[in-house]
């Protein structure tokens, strides 16, 4: 059979339907534009299979060259590319060509036709890639090479709120679902030419575009060389998204932290950039990657830069604590019912215990069906329509906490419980951190429900240690904390007046250590002296 | 992986933590001689003894820099010797992380936990350990950054809290060397000798930054780490009593016990063991790194990890079966037998090893 189709092959049919997609790819590679355009066009429709969205639009030039224009409905800007026709049907006239020099006339049409970019292109491949973009190829009868020309034009989203990262004040700009796009929300913020975005296609079947930015001479060439091996390394045929990339390309994979910061703010990728990180945008997805991360990343979220820097410090220490309880609560509830009830004063540990009263579960039991519910509840909220969205939480909030209560399958001790647990929890800034820290907790309240605080101890102590032994593109996941970088903390658990960060943090930019000349704080005004004061104002 | 490089100041908060563990955990000041109300002064006493054998281990590590304490062994007599000599140093790395083991689980037995079988607690601490030890020196000693400001406020808020019981009691640190300084030196051997921890140091010197600087950061942790001690050891004795400190088996965690900050937290020792056991960690993973790593330089391997599962579950059976229970601990820790034992721990290499470097140095000047 093999050998059959082999012949067959040779036999100058080059592409049958019952080829497989890899004999497909080997057969295409082959294949290069001929001077015949009727052959040209009769393996492009095989090779699109008669696909309804490809326009094959005929023309001709001097009324005596025949010629086929090539695009995509609705991905193109009908303007351009009824330009071009009319360069082709009708200035093309005016071009002296009775001779057969080809190269002559393809280059008169290429000066004719104005579009900004305009390239020859004899690969199949890359033909299609480009129409798929959006572009219009024009092939000409007598030419092996194509004129691909730039006429994108499709639907993009617009920039609007990102939606899962919501600031009081800063920009309102998210991210969008095309590259250029997003990366030129970055260029127009950093415009200097150091700003270098590199770029690469990745998958055998989507080719999508993965780019990277990066201030040459400030991120680490390391890092950078790193980088760009892991992602040529990738060697599939779908990327769909950002996810994909990081998966293919974290440092530790096993870990449930994330360890590239997922965000779909320009912003926070502006400021990376900008302390000698990456940014690292792929096509399709409106999520950009930012690495190296480190964990206290996570908890930072741009408002804390345009309040106060007090009142920002202030909301970062109350983040971290939020993050303590949102992790330890339920353990630490539990432990003390269980084991220690001479940790909680008596008063109220005799109201815990008389709201215990009669809940047929152990308290262990009662804390993990509550936290479940309320995780099944938080799911449930995100799928639904936005319209049955508040039916759900008067469902569960109402009649599920309230009845269990009344019914005394619950104590309302664990109700405040997981309430303010999940409260807090929803203080992380980052999704991703905030279900690794959902995950932990339970982590957490199983050992304590097993041995009590010295299991929370435990717990503690292979966490710490998990977290000290993760890095993320060489820089240690717990930067200026484990190891401590004194000089980091300024702009860490607390934050300082932007004058007063001089410096850069240690190990991404320790390239450009400082970014900004110090002793710029203000103050009133200088020459001000009491002498000149006569009004007494 | 590379090379892995600890800072000096991690250095110094792996030592401050692991020397502040074991000597406040059973303070032997009060509890291994009768030295009464004086005993703060054998605390005082005792920071000279071991700066003094902080300076016999870590002399030879600084004029070998670069080599840990079983290359330069082999070095300086020789390779079967060396390899010999090397062997009491991992032998001192795992009963030393035994007995820290298995204070912990005394101290979590007797006054916390006292339903759970020991051999759980042990080896609950023995797998975080040497997971650490097995995730390498790096880690252990970002985990001692980490860990090191949750240790420091636990000492602080415990004898801050204790402030106001001291003032009030301070009557029973009277009368001061009312019976000579017989029972004062008595007292102050086990803690001088507990500085046989500080053995680390001649495996741990190779990782640092800066070996040149290894001996001040060791006199400095050694030197926070005694007024520590002498902190604590005034406070149990004022609260307590010298009495019932010296009959206590843990006294300083039964002192915190006492302790009634305000209506609402009327028990604070369940967060201070919570604290004081992040110190146990750090010491247990640095000696559980240090004994593999020493065992896999004496074997020739070149990766020491493969040692840390065996040397874990080695120390965690030792931890359970060298101590009965918590008074053949205590037993241990008098002077008559601890002391000879830890301090030939020290003295024997060290001294061979000394003596060697000695005749080499005398050896090349002839030469000249």
């Amino acid at each position: 059979m093999k050998i059959h189709r082999r012949n067959k092959d040779k036999s100058g049919n080059p592409l049958t339907d019952n080829m497989d997609l890899s004999q497909r790819y080997r057969k295409v590679e082959e294949i290069k534009l001929g001077l015949h355009l009727e052959e040209n066009l009769k393996t492009l429709l095989q090779l699109s299979g008669n696909s309804i969205d490809v326009k094959f639009r005929r023309f001709s030039i001097n009324k005596n060259i025949p010629g086929v224009l090539i695009y995509i409905d609705s991905m193109i800007n009908n303007a351009s590319v009824e330009e071009i026709l009319r360069v082709l049907m009708i200035d093309t006239q005016k071009i002296e060509c009775r001779d057969e020099s080809h190269q002559l006339l393809r280059t008169a049409i290429k000066d004719l036709i104005t579009v900004n970019n305009i390239e020859e292109v004899n690969d199949i491949y890359s033909l299609f890639a480009k129409i798929a973009l959006g572009s219009t190829a024009v092939l000409i009868d007598g030419q092996s090479e194509a004129l691909v020309c730039d006429t994108t034009g499709f639907k993009t989203r617009d920039i609007t709120d990102p939606s899962a990262e919501t600031t009081i004040q800063g920009p309102r700009e998210g991210f969008v679902e095309t590259l250029w796009v997003n990366t030129s929300l970055i260029r127009r913020q950093i415009r200097v030419p150091h700003l270098w975005i590199e770029g690469l296609e990745i998958g055998k079947l989507t080719k999508t575009m993965v780019a990277f930015a990066y201030i040459k001479g400030l991120a680490d060439e390391k890092m950078l060389a790193e980088l760009r091996s892991r992602l040529n390394r990738i060697d599939t045929d779908s990327i769909l998204g950002s996810g994909y990339i990081k998966e293919f390309i974290t440092d530790q994979p096993f870990s449930i932290f994330p360890l590239l910061l997922r965000t779909e703010r320009p912003d926070i990728v502006c400021s990376a950039i900008l302390e000698g990180k990456v940014g690292l945008f792929v096509s399709g997805s409106p999520h950009v990657l930012v690495l190296p991360a480190e964990l206290p990343m996570f908890l930072q979220s741009p408002d804390d830069y345009y309040e106060d820097a007090i009142a920002g410090s202030f909301v970062r220490i109350l983040r971290w604590a939020a993050v303590s309880i949102s992790v330890l609560l339920p353990s630490f509830y539990v432990a003390s019912v269980n084991f220690h009830q001479e940790l909680l004063p008596t008063a109220l540990l005799l109201r815990v215990t008389a709201s215990r009263e009669g809940v047929p579960f152990p308290v262990f039991t009662e804390i993990l069906i509550m936290e479940l519910l309320f995780e099944v509840l938080r799911e449930a909220g995100i799928r639904l329509p936005a319209a049955i969205g508040p039916a759900i939480s008067i469902v569960g909030a109402l009649v599920l906490g309230e009845a269990a209560i009344r019914a005394g399958m619950v104590s309302p001790a664990v109700v405040i419980v997981v309430a303010l647990t999940a409260i807090a929890g929803f203080t992380t800034p980052v999704y991703s951190m905030s279900i690794a820290f959902r995950l932990t907790r339970f982590a957490f309240t199983l050992l304590a429900a097993v041995l009590g605080l010295f299991g929370v101890q435990f717990g503690l102590l292979l966490l710490t240690t998990h977290l000290c032994s993760l890095r993320s593109f060489g820089m240690p996941y717990m930067m200026p904390v484990a190891p401590l970088i004194m000089r980091d903390m300024k702009d860490n658990i607390f934050r300082l007046w932007v004058w007063g960060r001089d410096t850069r943090p240690k190990l991404p930019g320790k390239r450009e250590p400082y970014r900004q000349a110090s002793g710029q704080k203000p103050g009133p005004v200088k020459s001000y002296n009491k002498k000149e004061n006569k009004n007494g104002y | 992986m590379g090379i892995e490089k600890i800072t000096n100041r991690q250095l110094f908060f792996i030592l401050f933590m692991m020397r502040v563990t074991v000597v406040i955990g059973f303070l032997p000041v009060l509890t291994s001689a009768d030295a009464q109300q004086d005993a703060w002064i054998s605390a005082i006493v005792s920071f000279f003894g071991a700066a003094l054998l902080v300076l016999i281990i870590v002399g030879l590590g600084m004029r070998f820099p670069d080599m840990t304490a079983v290359e330069y062994a082999q070095k300086l007599i020789g390779k079967w010797a060396g390899k010999a000599v090397s062997l009491i140093f991992v032998w001192a790395f795992l009963v030393i992380a035994a007995t820290d083991i298995r204070i912990y689980g005394g101290v979590l037995i007797t006054g916390f936990l006292s339903e759970t079988p020991l051999s759980f607690i042990i080896f609950t601490m023995v797998i975080a350990g040497s997971i650490a030890a097995y995730s390498g020196i790096e880690v252990i000693s970002r985990a001692a950054d980490l860990l090191f400001p949750v240790f420091l406020s636990m000492l602080v808020l415990s004898l801050m809290f204790a402030i106001p019981d001291f003032l009030l009691l301070k009557n029973n640190l009277e009368p001061v060397l009312a019976r000579g300084a017989g029972p004062v030196l008595q007292g102050s051997i086990i803690p001088t000798i507990i500085i046989a921890q500080y053995l680390i140091l001649t495996m741990i010197i190779p990782a640092t930054e800066q070996p040149k600087k290894a001996l001040r950061v060791a006199l400095w942790a050694l030197a926070g780490a005694s007024a520590v001690l002498v902190l604590a050891t005034l406070t149990v004795i004022a609260i307590m009593g010298p009495d019932r400190g010296y009959r206590t088996v843990f006294p300083f965690f039964s002192m915190v016990t006492t302790l009634n900050i305000s209506e609402f937290l009327e028990r604070i020792e369940p967060l201070t063991l919570f604290a004081w056991g992040f110190g146990v960690f750090i010491g247990v993973s640095t000696f559980m790194y240090c004994g593999s790593k020493g065992m896999a330089q004496i074997l020739g391997l070149e990766d020491y990890r493969p040692l840390v599962g065996p040397l874990a579950v080695i120390s965690g059976v030792f931890a359970i079966h060298s101590y009965q229970n918590v008074f053949q601990l205590l037993t241990f820790f008098q002077p008559k037998i601890a002391g000879p034992y830890a301090l030939s721990l020290i003295i024997v290499p060290m001294g061979i090893l000394w003596t060697a470097y000695g005749i080499r140095c005398l050896q090349n000047r002839g030469i000249k």
